[in-house]
């Protein structure tokens, strides 16, 4: 067929038909099905295909082909949704001449363009090389075809057809197929195969390389999930459960043997279903199982039934506690409320007192009285909501709060549940343990408190919460005043003398294993203790101390001595040391300008001395002795009080500065209950008489000149007798607090009650009491 | 993979015998040979062909038959909906246990069959 002929052309993209081969296209574009329509029509269903060079291009023109392609016969051909699909069979090698027509399909006159052919040594060596390239290639990408490709190339005997076979098999790229179709020699087509070939066989052996490594790391968890099934399914068939199955059905065994609210039955149920969905490898799995066992251990409606009984509770009280009469009457009261109203709102109490004075015994005894199981968390440092709160179950090792948790250790719905150092509490960027606090203590919102982690509202109104602080005033208001303060002061001598005869030296007896007979401290050596090894508001040190003393004696009965051992006050230094404290005798005498004060501080009072001197210039008021902003203020209007009522002492008001010094000046101070110690020694050092040395005193002023009450009057008071004074003047509204006292310091002190300033200057300075007669 | 679908393609001739020779162009015929008392006859499967169109020639052992089916039925305004049938150039090549330089060779078309008739001197023997 050297003559040209004309024929449909259809330009193939991504593809180049070759002579010999068949090949499946598809064709969509409405010109080439039209070439293929008109090739159909025809007689011979012959058409040209011609490979464009790109691909991208929708209605190729005479460059947009190359020159060479392929004369075909269509084979089969068949119409599909997207177009037409064929089967063409590959004829000769033709040359495109011109395009006799471009629509509405092309048509070109095509000339035939013979294959090169002679052979030669050199072909033949290289058709054997590219049939083991094709082998290769087969090997590694299609193991699994059974076909004897080297059998089938043989059979082929043109080394062009060869040449086109393994080129069509390869699926070499376009331009690379086209370079083929057109090669000038049969040595060159080889050449060229041979360069594709083998750059192809290294391409797939990379990928399988590739496929192979990613196919190993799944195989292995592939295998594991496959091993896993395989047990299940052996499981199942000898009649057990697997581990995790047993578990879930235990838990759900045991939902179902609780008593629930309903909200929390649902949501158990829920994540009962989940856990049995979820293979026990997840994550999911432990975290939902942990927080189910939660739901299950906490008493959702377990409670414990309070003994109401009064008289009972009385006896405990006293049994455990010495004194502390105040405290045990509210907790009876509370008692009474609840036995009339067993749906009364548990109180909410806050213990506030210095260290070692019993809060949290006796918080442990209220909850024997009542019969309630007593948990206590110590809030101290807490800076954390979170704590309180806890976790969402989303964070890793996320756990419930600290009441929740408290809640499921005491196992009961009412629990006595005790936060200790509710003062203490820290504050930070990650929240506020205060404010979480808030809500837990609010009888109007705890019957819903939700846990992060629970997620699940939970009844807290029935807990009895007992606070307690060394001091309110670093408790957030808010916080303060949904609970009920009470107040525990410091003891007196008497009353630690009492404690350490019925509480703490039983208990240290005990603990070294001694017996009343064996180890007697008598109330001498007792009060000895008290006086000159403690000075504290409880009672800790003073335990350590007699602790220290039945070792000592534990010491001589276990190196054999068996004689009594009976302490005597003489025997105190050799065993405790020297005295550490000396009783603070007041000073006997003072010079003008020195008053005696009373302090209260977390740890019970103190009795401190204002100096005041006048300086022969200056006009400024100087403090000293790290006074606190209150302090000064008080200490300034002391001054002007002073300094407006100069006529009445019948002085002048002095000119000059005046300098007020509080020892011990390393301490910091502040609070206004010195204003009329400042004010009286102020007083004294203008008229240069001097203050009682056996007189002290508190209370606030203002620049009228009222006195105005203060706190912690037990604490002062007994504070003054601890130091040997004997008279206090006090202001007049705290009058109702001196009942608190025990009656023997009643009876031994000396209370003045003042009203104005006057009444204070005329007790302390014996001096002016003429004048402000 | 590229290279399955092209060795699916190469397959294809194998599957499908009247698909065409696969070392050749041109498709291929199913042929039933008998043996007669004269010699051979060699009956192939050409409904559509034209006895004009076809060419029968021997050489050594070999019978060829060759020639090309014309799609004739062609309706005006038609179009194809599908197609299977082969059209154009076919060869089909016949081997024969004796050397057929010497026979003669007669064609018939008849409802849609090629006879070829090889009378050897011999016979079928």
């Amino acid at each position: 067929m050297t003559d040209s002929l004309g024929l449909p052309i259809l330009p193939l993209k991504n593809t180049v038909l070759y002579p010999y081969v068949l090949m499946p296209v598809s064709i969509g574009r409405p010109a080439s099905i039209a070439s293929v329509e008109a090739a159909l029509s025809s007689e011979d269903k012959m058409l040209a295909a011609f490979a464009q060079r790109d691909a991208d291009v929708e209605q190729p023109g005479r460059d947009d082909l190359f020159g060479i392609g392929t004369r075909a016969v269509i084979k089969r051909m068949a119409r599909g949704e997207e177009g037409i699909h064929l089967i063409l069979q590959g004829i000769e090698r033709v040359e495109l001449l011109e395009l006799e027509q471009t629509a509405p399909f092309l048509k070109g006159r095509l000339r035939n363009f013979p294959l090169p052919d002679g052979a030669e040594a050199e072909v033949e060596a290289l058709q054997r090389e590219l049939a083991g390239l094709a082998g290769r290639m087969q090997a590694i990408a299609e193991p699994a075809v059974p076909v004897d490709l080297n059998q089938l190339l043989a059979q082929v005997e043109e080394p062009m057809q060869f040449v086109f076979l393994v080129a069509a098999m390869a699926g070499l790229d376009s331009a690379k197929a086209q370079s083929l179709l057109e090669s000038p020699s049969q040595i060159e087509a080889m050449r060229r195969l041979h360069t594709y070939l083998t750059h192809e066989v290294q391409v797939l052996e990379i990928q399988k390389q590739i496929a192979t490594q990613a196919h190993t790391e799944i195989g292995k968890e592939q295998r594991e999930y496959l091993l896993r099934q395989q047990l299940k399914a052996i499981q199942r068939e000898l009649g057990e459960r697997s581990p995790e199955e047993s578990e879930v059905a235990e838990l759900r065994r045991r939902f179902e043997e609780l008593e629930l609210p309903e909200e929390v039955r649902k949501e158990a149920d829920r994540e009962l279903s989940r856990l049995e969905n979820i293979p026990a490898a997840a994550p999911d799995f432990q975290v939902t199982r942990t927080h189910l066992e939660l739901i299950l251990e906490l008493p959702w409606t377990a409670t414990t039934t309070d003994n109401l009984d009064l008289a009972h509770a009385r006896t405990v009280l006293d049994e455990d506690h010495y004194g502390l009469k105040e405290i045990k009457e509210r907790i009876i009261e509370h008692l009474a409320v609840l036995k009339l109203n067993p749906n009364a709102k548990a109180p909410i109490l806050c213990f506030v007192g210095p260290p070692g004075v019993g809060k949290t015994s006796l918080g442990q005894s209220i909850a024997r009285a009542l019969g309630r199981r007593f948990e206590r968390l110590s809030l101290g440092g807490l800076h954390d909501e979170a704590e309180l709160r806890g976790h969402r179950r989303t964070y890793i090792g996320a756990m419930p709060g600290r009441i929740v948790q408290s809640i499921r250790r005491a196992e009961v719905k009412n629990p006595l549940l005790m936060l200790d150092e509710v003062d203490k509490l820290g504050r930070d960027f990650r929240g506020d343990p205060a404010s979480a606090l808030l809500e837990i203590l609010d009888p109007a919102q705890n019957s819903t408190f939700r846990d992060n982690y629970l997620d699940l509202p939970f009844d807290l109104s029935k807990v009895f919460f007992i606070t307690t602080a060394n001091a309110t005033d670093t408790i957030p208001r808010p916080l303060l005043d949904r609970m009920e303060t009470l107040r525990l002061s410091g003891y007196s001598d008497e009353e630690k003398m009492q404690i350490a005869l019925r509480y703490l030296l039983p208990r240290q007896r005990q603990e070294a294993g001694l017996t009343a007979e064996r180890f007697q401290v008598p109330d001498e050596t007792l009060s000895a203790v008290i006086h000159r090894y403690t000075r504290e508001a409880g009672v800790r040190e003073l335990e350590r101390m007699l602790g220290r003393l039945a070792r000592k004696a534990a010491v001589r009965f276990a190196e054999g001595d068996d004689r009594a051992v009976v302490i005597q006050p003489s025997d105190l230094a050799a065993m405790l040391g020297p005295e550490r404290f000396f009783l603070e005798s007041a000073r006997r005498e003072l010079p003008p300008g020195v008053a005696t004060g009373l302090a209260w501080t977390e740890s019970g009072g103190d009795v401190l001395y204002v100096e005041a001197i006048q300086l022969p210039e200056g006009e400024r008021l100087t403090l000293t002795g790290q006074l606190g902003n209150v302090m000064k203020e008080s200490a300034r209007a002391a001054q002007s009080y002073v300094a407006a009522h100069c006529d009445r002492f019948g002085i002048e008001p002095p000119k000059g500065g005046l300098h007020v010094h509080v020892p011990a000046g390393a301490i910091p101070k502040d609070g206004p209950s010195a204003g009329v110690t400042i004010a009286t020694a102020i007083a004294s050092v203008w008229t240069g008489q001097a203050v009682r040395p056996d007189t002290a005193m508190t209370g606030e002023i203002t620049l009228s000149g009222l006195v105005l009450p203060v706190g912690g009057i037990k604490e002062k008071v007994l504070a003054a007798r601890r130091a040997g004074l004997k008279r206090v003047i006090l202001p007049r509204e705290n009058e109702k607090d001196l009942p608190e006292l025990p009656e023997h310091v009643r009876q031994e002190m000396q209370f003045v009650l003042a009203e104005r300033l006057e009444d204070v200057l005329r007790a302390a300075i014996p001096g002016l009491a003429e004048r402000l007669e | 993979m590229p290279l399955f679908d092209d060795l699916t393609r190469l397959l294809q001739p194998f599957a499908d015998p009247s698909a065409g020779d696969p070392v050749s162009s041109r498709w291929r015929p199913p042929a039933d040979i008998y043996r007669t008392r004269e010699g051979w006859l060699v009956k192939v499967e050409l409904a559509g062909v034209g006895q004009e169109e076809v060419q029968v020639s021997a050489s050594g052992n070999m019978l060829t038959v060759r020639g090309r089916r014309r799609d004739s039925a062609l309706v005006e305004g038609g179009e194809h909906y599908s197609l299977e049938i082969a059209y154009s150039e076919f060869e089909r090549r016949v081997k024969l246990p004796c050397c057929l330089d010497e026979a003669r060779l007669i064609a018939e078309c008849r409802e849609g069959m090629l006879f070829v008739r090889v009378v050897t001197a011999g016979g079928a023997g």
